[in-house]
């Protein structure tokens, strides 16, 4: 170990010394560079990143980072190391991260260069802490875990509490969230519950499946919605799949397609002959009904209906033929057709298409379009997935790697994210480029991606306060001044209420649901057998209650029972413990929380998307919201006595000590003089700590993320 | 992907006649000639109609509203499931409107609305604002435009309330407290008006939120953050009005709730006539389920009747409390659907040729203003855009829909995107 850190000094020396840059042109905004020699007299030119367990930090013109023990240093330059302020903040341990992320900053630092610009300051520790528990975990940290990173000197906390956040419960829950809201992922949809499609989808989130397997799963999944969660995705518009393409090409590979449904594009390159083409590696595919070569055994299951004499359980059971009927089957014949008014001259009205990929104009590699075989019909849609996933597909990384940028920084590199036809467009395209690189380097994988944006002295700025529309496009001097997301602001409260432990409880409804609904129709049961099935199932189906639940307090009663059914199933101990309820309010995750929640709930009214249209979350405000924070359940269980966050300020002795208590369970910091001063002589007047706490969740500072 | 721009007629005149506007308003007029150019003329002559509704309630079909199984009813194999219905004013409605044809004397279609988009999103954008949509601009609804012209029409009640749906930046690029009062459940109401404190409580909290927040409002002053405080304020000034019971619903005759029907829409335009009498000026109620891809049988049997019987006990219930004259109602959706029943059963998308619907406010009885073709499929009289249509209601409502209005980023903008009010339809 020792000898190649000291073989790479050497070999650093080398390529260092043969470039000269000047030293404004630094990787991440520092502009110190030192020349460091070692005790041999070899030199690095490096800033200087730290000190720690003894072993100092060197970052080198191209972002790499050296870790060398600092005894092998000069005596002279050891006794510079002692007094010198490191550069930055922090420096993640491991050197190739450190140089993935220099390489980011880089990116961005040339283009603000270029127009002129500079970098935001680096934001302190309180805003840091803040804003990646919410980017990552999706909730605000707890007093303790703002302090405990608050309090911790070492170098790296950065990048160790960015790991920590990567592995955490709150990581799954908050990127599910995410892609709850992009692929609209409802409960209830085609009057059957989507259940199994959440557990497989949390399950791939959970398990840090590589985003172009997750993809493939989705676009080729077969079979029943109750027995392959994965078909959750094209059953979601069962027997639309036009709009299905639509929302996948613009999705998955901003491809602004939507307008070619119809006709041709009126702006940009598309006709409606590429989409319909597009199309027909759908076109043997069946999402609706039962005309697919399997069936499912419905015939068997209609017969049985036919001959119930009770209407109601006639009416059920036809629910429950739906429920069991939701399938994807590839059938042997492609039947897409132009439509009906079509009326360009390269087609008639009708007209057979056959499937062809469509290509951009900057397409240079065309190695993903190698071997895509449409002879057979049954496969065609493998054959999309494979093109469409990719490492070589023009797009596929790179609008990903967009969106999960825009997450991390308030806005998309090119916006908006659905479209990326024209990268040129983008704010800054080098930076796309790079960031669609490096997501096909890390091989897809999501949690390794967004490692390296947390890590980036960018991602570490402060937030830009001015206003943006002002100043022409944004190249990202630091992150977007966001308002919480509806799930970040509802998972924040209850933090508040109930501190970490928010994270524990999981909502599995898919097997539960599963297990319910399921009929078996193999062809051999008789009559009698799937008669007493429908029963059976009909009379389980009604805990489920119809489409829109029913009164909140049975729906949470409901939901505590179906938890606890659920991991009774599961034979999973550790989810035993039902969420707690306050005032009516299930303090769970969003995320296991109904697949939109009704709309009187904190959630839609702070934004939650209705799941109708993709990416359709919203961060509004309007006058029913801020009646809601000012009065609604959630100030009220925050400001009660058994809520964590009053607990926590009133075991402390002094009001000074209460005060910076809530400060720090609200905001991650502690208060002003003058905050500190004005709240005391508050609470010295009439004021109480649950009054404070009502007006600290009332603030601008709560609900936007520096 | 080819190359070259398509050759479709569609491509040019959107883009094209927007760019050629602005281009040509900054290089040869400049934007303050511009201003109040010819509105000031149009408001002092007015016309046929003009100005004859202080309220709007605009009543938006989420998903692409039928034509053919609803306004513009047709015959033979593209007719639909049910048989149209005679009206007593010479023409004939879709099966599902039995109680609305008994209303066919207060009511004007137009059955040659034409959009080019069958994007939902895009096209429920479009016949809400009258622009399509944008990534880098808001544009305002009706109701944010009137309040532009014509200032609050209430003192502490909002200008505009949208029913059922979110308010997505109804505002546009108009300050925020013209954005619509969103009521997500008309039963509910407007929830979280009173406060647990006591007044004297209230009133030492406010003033410390103002304080302690001063510092991070000091240092973000970006249009979100200023628009949460705007919101703030306003929401102060409705917890202190009188007039909170105009979200009651409570209020109302069981009966006349059951006349409206017991779901969303039918009491969300039960709502709408309540907030018209507190004087309200714009209302949008919307309803969801008419993507009727699959089985447009079962789907009309929902959704086109919650409609039919809605619609006719707003117009019923307006009339005898006197206030269809000068109430606008419509009824738009983002498309229509084919004339072909597709293998689901259903109706596929279809903005080549649609229907809405107009009545009160100056708005003539028992008209039908333009015509589809024989199937449905296309306009075959007299086309009107969705900027056609929202400058028929900017008319209405008395606004100088020529008048450019500069957005804050000094972009030129007007009441329907520079449409032509349909003055045929006014009596």
């Amino acid at each position: 170990m020792k000898t190649r850190l000291l073989f790479s000094f050497a070999c650093a020396l080398l390529s260092t010394s043969l470039r000269a840059e000047p030293a404004t042109a630094a990787p991440d905004g520092n502009t110190v560079y030192r020349t460091w020699a070692d005790a041999q007299g070899r030199k690095l030119e490096a800033t200087f990143r730290g000190i720690e367990s003894g072993q100092i930090f060197l970052q080198v013109r191209n972002g790499y980072v050296y870790r060398i023990p600092l005894d092998k240093l000069s005596p002279a330059d050891q006794e510079a190391a002692k007094t010198l302020k490191p550069e930055g903040l922090g420096i993640p341990a491991d050197p190739n991260l450190a140089q993935a992320a220099a390489q980011i900053d880089m990116l961005v630092n040339a283009g603000l260069a270029k127009a002129g610009q500079k970098p935001n300051p680096l934001a302190s520790d309180e805003q840091f802490v803040r804003r990646v528990y919410l980017d990552i975990a999706g909730r605000i940290p707890t007093r303790e875990e703002a302090l405990e990173f608050i309090n911790d000197t070492s170098l790296s906390k950065r990048a160790k509490v960015i790991d920590r956040l990567l592995a955490s419960d709150g990581y799954n829950s908050h990127l599910f969230n995410y892609f709850a809201d992009m692929m609209r992922v409802a409960d209830v949809a085609q009057k059957a519950r989507f259940y199994t499609y959440q557990d497989w989808l949390k399950g791939q989130i959970a398990d840090n499946v590589s985003w172009d397997k997750i993809v493939y799963s989705m676009m080729t999944a077969d079979g029943r919605l109750l027995d392959n969660g994965a078909t959750g995705y094209l059953l979601r518009d069962a027997g639309m799949r036009l709009d299905n393409l639509s929302l996948t090409l613009s999705t998955f590979l901003g491809a602004n397609v939507s307008c070619a449904q119809c006709h041709d594009h009126p702006f940009a390159d598309w006709t409606q002959r590429q989409f319909y083409e597009m199309a027909s590696f759908f076109g043997a595919t069946e999402t609706f009904g039962t005309r697919g070569s399997k069936g499912y055994g419905m015939q068997n299951m209609r017969k049985v209906l036919a001959s119930l004499d009770d209407r109601r359980l006639q009416q059920q059971a036809k629910n429950l033929l739906r429920v069991n009927a939701m399938a994807v089957d590839d059938g042997e014949e492609n039947d897409l057709k132009l439509p009906d008014d079509y009326k360009y001259p390269d087609g008639k009205p009708g007209d057979l298409v056959k499937p062809k990929l469509v290509t951009w104009s900057d397409t240079k590699n065309t190695k993903a379009y190698q071997n895509v075989e449409t002879k057979k019909e049954e496969d065609l849609r493998a054959q999309f997935a494979k093109w469409m996933t990719s490492p070589d597909n023009p797009r596929f990384a790179m609008t990903i790697a967009n969106r999960l940028w825009k997450r991390a920084f308030g806005l998309g590199v090119r916006e908006p994210v659905t479209d990326l036809d024209d990268v040129d467009a983008a704010v800054n395209p080098a930076l796309l480029r790079h960031l669609g690189a490096e997501m096909v380097r890390l091989k897809f994988d999501l949690k390794q991606f967004m490692r390296v944006l947390y890590n980036t002295q960018t991602y570490q700025r402060e937030a830009t306060s001015h206003e943006m529309a002002d100043s022409g496009p944004y190249l990202f001097p630091g992150p977007v001044l966001r308002r919480m997301s509806a799930e970040q602001a509802w998972d924040s409260c209850a933090t508040l209420v109930v501190g970490s432990d928010v994270d524990k409880f999981k909502a599995h409804r898919g097997a539960t649901y599963s297990k319910v609904m399921s009929i078996d129709l193999s062809s051999d049961a008789s009559p009698d057998a799937v008669k007493a099935q429908i029963e059976n199932a009909v009379a389980a189906m009604r805990q489920y209650g119809g489409a829109n639940g029913g009164n909140p307090k049975n729906n949470a009663k409901k939901k505590r029972m179906m938890a606890r059914q659920a991991a009774a199933a599961d034979g999973d101990d550790s989810i035993e413990v039902a969420p707690p309820v306050r005032d009516g309010l299930v303090l769970a995750r969003a995320s296991e929380l109904p697949q939109p929640e009704k709309d009187q709930h904190f959630l839609r009214m702070f934004g939650q998307s209705d799941r109708q249209i993709a990416d359709s979350s919203s961060d509004e405000g309007s006058i029913p919201q801020v009646l809601m924070l000012m009065n609604g359940e959630a100030q009220k269980v925050i400001g009660q006595n058994d809520s964590l966050v009053i607990q926590t300020a009133s075991a402390q002795k002094t009001p000074e000590q209460q005060v910076e208590s809530l400060y720090l369970s609200f905001f991650s910091r502690k208060p002003k003089p003058d905050e500190l001063a004005d709240a005391v002589a508050a609470l010295g007047n009439g004021i109480t700590s649950r009054d404070l706490s009502w007006v600290l969740f009332n603030t601008r500072e709560f609900v936007f993320v520096e | 992907m080819n190359s070259s721009l398509s050759p479709s007629p569609l491509a040019l005149c959107d883009v094209s006649r927007r760019s050629f506007c602005e281009k040509w308003a900054k290089a040869s007029l400049g934007v303050t000639v511009l201003h109040g150019l010819g509105g000031k003329v149009l408001a002092e002559t007015g016309g046929p109609g003009f100005g004859k509704a202080k309220n709007v309630i605009f009543l938006q079909m989420i998903g692409g509203m039928s034509h053919i199984d609803t306004l513009d009813p047709k015959e033979g194999p593209t007719q639909g499931p049910k048989t149209p219905i005679s009206t007593k004013a010479g023409f004939q409605l879709g099966g599902t409107m039995e109680n609305l044809a008994k209303h066919a004397d207060k009511v004007s279609i137009i059955r040659s609305m034409t959009s080019k988009t069958g994007v939902h999103a895009s096209g429920q954008y479009l016949i809400r604002t009258g622009y399509e949509q944008r990534g880098t601009i808001q544009h305002p609804n009706i109701g944010a435009w009137a309040q532009h012209f014509k200032g609050n029409s209430h003192k502490t009640l909002p200008s505009s309330v949208c029913v059922n749906r979110q308010p997505n930046a109804g505002n546009g690029f108009f300050p925020a407290s013209f954005s619509p009062l969103p009521i997500l459940d008309p039963d509910a109401g407007l929830q979280y008006a009173q406060s647990d404190a006591s007044p004297d409580v209230m009133q030492k909290r406010l003033a410390m939120l103002d304080k302690l927040d001063a510092g991070f409002r000091e240092r973000f002053q970006t249009a979100s953050v200023k628009s949460y405080t705007q919101f703030y304020e306003k929401t102060v000034a409705i917890m202190s009005s009188t007039d909170l019971e105009a979200f009651q619903l409570s209020d109302e005759p069981a009966a006349l709730r059951e006349k409206y029907g017991q779901n969303k829409f039918g009491q969300g335009c039960l709502l709408a006539r309540r907030l018209v009498e507190k004087g309200i000026r714009y209302i949008e109620v919307a309803k969801g389920g008419w993507d009727m891809h699959n089985n447009i049988e079962e789907g009309l049997e929902e959704h086109g009747a919650e409609l039919d019987v809605a619609l006719s006990a707003l117009l019923d219930d307006l009339k005898e409390r006197g206030l269809l004259e000068t109430t606008l109602v419509v009824l738009c959706s983002e498309f229509g659907r084919g004339p072909k029943i597709n293998g689901n059963a259903g109706r596929d998308h279809h903005p080549k040729v649609f229907s809405t619907l107009l009545a009160g406010g100056g708005i003539k009885g028992g008209f039908i203003y333009g015509a589809s073709d024989k199937e449905g499929m296309a306009v075959a009289d007299k086309q009107t855009s969705p900027q056609d249509f929202l400058s028929t209601i900017g008319w209405s409502l008395g606004l100088p829909v020529d008048e450019v209005v500069m957005s804050p980023s000094n972009r030129p903008f007007t009441v329907g995107d520079k449409g032509k009010p349909v003055m045929e339809l006014f009596a």
